[in-house]
């Protein structure tokens, strides 16, 4: 007997006929990305074999679908990052030490939302927000508070997200590493700055999309002259999955981003294999283990695939994708401490998908800023993921799964279809001005809801067994005092500065935006100069203007 | 139901301050909407000011503001005053979002008529909308019959 008929026997003889369909486990499931779910897959359901080999590779090598490294973590493990900020800079350094004593490779400084879009803390917009989301960063008297002993190159990384205002992130660590001593070639320094993604999901725009665009290219740009080692752009499905577009359409649209940023430099007269190697890719998926697993290996394969024969890059450097993703998103409100637990699952799936770096939430992030234990703990769990259980002694574990390998090539064969619908609208500005990308991630948010609220999504503890406890206490508690803090030292901070060199280097900003140059240089020479963030982007704002939110809507007839 | 004593009931749902994580607020405003009553979405970084104007110039029944920056202690207080100062303390306000459990009394106390937290269903926040603005118009009428 053939394959095809064992596998139809074994069908009916497990199943039975399709009348008596309905009974429990005869239905399949369907993932939240959209994947139905066979109840067994064999070699008949992906490539296989010889075929495998040749479709997928091996680690290392093209398309990268196993792995960008041919050893995998037996070589260099990924590297654990630490997400953290709150308050006022010098009560954060307390906490990044401790981070940092517990092992943590990499600190990504969460800045407040008025650092991130580009307000001081005394601007008006900024009351009652300073130091809450995280820490206040006005000038580089703040960084150099935050990293008061801890220099920048005894971490694998640092980082910020930086994505409406990435040269003036990438500028505070220059400046940072030239206070410390250090020179740029020894430290890595890791920005988000994607800008576009904030105008679909996460909200945190400045400048119309346009020159946001060119913003987030100057970044890539200098970085690609001066500084290649470090990692100037991660564009992100993160944020755009979380709002509801489903894990795959967001990666998706992330290579979309991508191919805007990649564009536009090589437009400038860029090689295209001098820049794509500088990109990462936040990838994310909350809810299925095994397409984890292979939304990543998916993602390398079809960045590997589009980056080629698309966009015409060559380089392995350009074609090898790494990636970033923070191991959240199931967690809950009731019995918060079950949340270690799935954070440890999903920072496994992360990990048998071949990620490059991770950060993990801590369990009690539900409740607001994460607790010292709870942020030790999150550390704690990825270092036991690397080194007890013999999780990372070989490269792409679950390789040859046919379950895993079927879910690869379902999720690629989608990704890349979603990619191309969007390059046929003409790409990522043009999709989001025509409400396409918006409309699939509200679309998403609805069915989620839905879901939830018919119970269709398990949640431990919420809609399954359930036992009526209150909602825990115990938040970690902002200093309240913190914003006052940070008005006076912002004030003092412009009492103490030379204001002639300051004037100066806001002229240059100004000149550099009006001239349309590179905005890297003339930031960094405003921010050696303690000008503020506010103070900077105001400047741009003055010369790009801002962008009118678009999320309105009415039902009213 | 969603018609309360002969008209349809008016929501503004909105996110104040800087805040842009509106997954929430918008499937809280469709699902309010689907349910029959007038919705309005202001969008993301509304000043309380802001919001409040908008609220009167629509004639709502209630507001509602997600909020996940944990903010909302200050940003809650200067609604709560602005409605006072215009002389709108009929405009229920309600919100929802990232919110200490600690902190849910005081808001109340302050006049926040209601708080829902992650992993409420929107039939509870669409019951809780009508009985409010049920029993508040229920209240004027008797006020107006006694007197």
């Amino acid at each position: 007997m053939d394959l095809r008929e064992m596998v139809k026997a074994w069908k009916r003889e497990v199943l039975g006929s399709s009348d008596e369909g309905g009974k429990r486990g005869h239905e399949n499931p369907v993932t939240d990305t959209g994947v139905e779910i066979e109840p067994v897959y064999t070699p008949l359901d992906g490539p296989h074999g010889s075929e495998a080999v040749r479709a997928i590779g091996l680690p290392g090598r093209y398309p990268f679908a196993r792995g960008i490294d041919p050893l995998m973590y037996r070589n260099v493990p990924w590297i654990k990052r630490a997400y953290s900020g709150f308050g006022d800079p010098t009560v954060c350094n307390a906490r990044y030490r401790r981070l940092l004593e517990c092992g943590a490779d990499e600190i990504v400084i969460a800045v407040d939302l008025p650092t991130q879009v580009g307000y001081d803390s005394d601007h008006i917009m900024a009351k009652g927000e300073v130091g809450k989301v995280g820490v206040a960063v006005d000038t580089l008297r703040d960084m150099e508070l935050l990293f008061e002993n801890i220099p920048l190159d005894s971490m694998r990384r640092v980082s910020m997200l930086g994505n409406s205002f990435g040269p003036f992130a990438l500028a505070l660590f220059i400046a940072l590493g030239e206070k410390q001593g250090l020179k740029p070639e020894q430290f890595v320094v890791d920005l988000q700055n994607d800008s576009i993604k904030e105008y679909v999901a996460r909200g945190t725009y400045i400048f119309p999309i346009e020159p946001a665009v060119k913003i987030t290219a100057d970044v890539i740009e200098y970085c690609s002259e001066h500084m290649r080692h470090w990692y100037p752009c991660t564009v992100c499905a993160n944020h755009i999955n979380a709002a509801g577009a489903g894990s795959t359409v967001a990666a998706a649209f992330a290579l979309c981003n991508a191919a805007v940023y990649i564009r536009e430099l090589v437009k400038r007269g860029n090689h295209i294999d001098n820049v794509a190697p500088l990109f990462t890719m936040f990838v994310d998926e909350r809810t299925d283990f095994f397409v984890t697993v292979a939304l990543l290996r998916a993602a390398r394969k079809v960045w590997a695939e589009v980056l080629k024969t698309r966009l015409g890059a060559t380089s392995a450097e350009s074609l090898a994708l790494k990636m970033t993703a923070y191991s959240h998103g199931g967690e809950t409100l009731l019995e918060p401490q079950n949340n270690i637990v799935r954070i440890t699952l999903a920072a496994l799936a992360y990990v048998f998908g071949g990620v490059h770096s991770l950060y993990n939430a801590s369990f009690d992030e539900v409740l607001g800023t994460p607790t010292e234990d709870a942020a030790k703990i999150a550390i704690r769990t990825q270092q036991i993921l690397t080194d007890e259980f013999g999780i990372t002694t070989t490269s792409d574990p679950l390789g040859g799964s046919y379950f895993v390998e079927s879910l690869t090539q379902t999720i690629s064969e989608e990704m890349l279809s979603e990619f191309m619908e969007v390059e046929e609208m003409g790409g990522s500005l043009e999709a989001i001005r025509r409400g396409y990308i918006q409309q699939k991630i509200n679309e998403g948010a609805i069915r989620r809801q839905r879901e939830f609220e018919q119970g269709k999504r398990t949640v431990i503890g919420v809609n399954k067994y359930r036992i009526e406890t209150s909602p825990p206490r115990g938040a970690f508690r902002i200093d309240p005092k913190a914003e006052s803090r940070q008005v006076e030292r912002l004030k003092s901070v412009r009492k103490e500065r030379n204001q002639r060199t300051v004037d100066e280097a806001l002229v240059y900003v100004h000149e550099a935006a009006e001239g349309g140059d590179n905005l890297v240089p003339a930031v960094l020479e405003a921010v050696r100069a303690y000008a503020s963030v506010g103070e900077v982007c105001d400047v741009l704002r003055s010369v790009y203007g801002e962008y009118e939110g678009r999320e309105y809507f009415t039902s009213k007839r | 139901m969603r018609v309360v004593m002969g008209r349809r009931v008016r929501v503004l749902v909105g996110k104040v301050g800087l805040d842009g994580h509106d997954v929430g607020a918008r499937v809280v405003a469709r699902a309010l909407a689907d349910a029959g009553m007038e919705v309005v979405y202001t969008g993301l970084r509304q000043t309380p000011e802001q919001l409040v104007n908008a609220a009167l110039e629509e004639g709502v029944d209630v507001i509602g503001v997600s909020i996940l920056s944990g903010s909302h202690m200050a940003l809650f207080a200067e609604i709560l005053r602005l409605l006072e100062e215009k002389n709108a303390r009929d405009i229920h306000f309600i919100a929802g979002g990232v919110i200490p459990t600690e902190d849910i009394q005081p808001l109340k106390d302050m006049g926040v008529a209601g708080v829902f937290l992650p992993e409420t269903t929107t039939r509870d926040i669409i019951d809780f909308v009508v009985r409010l603005v049920d029993d508040s118009l229920k209240a004027d009428k008797d006020l107006q019959q006694g007197g």
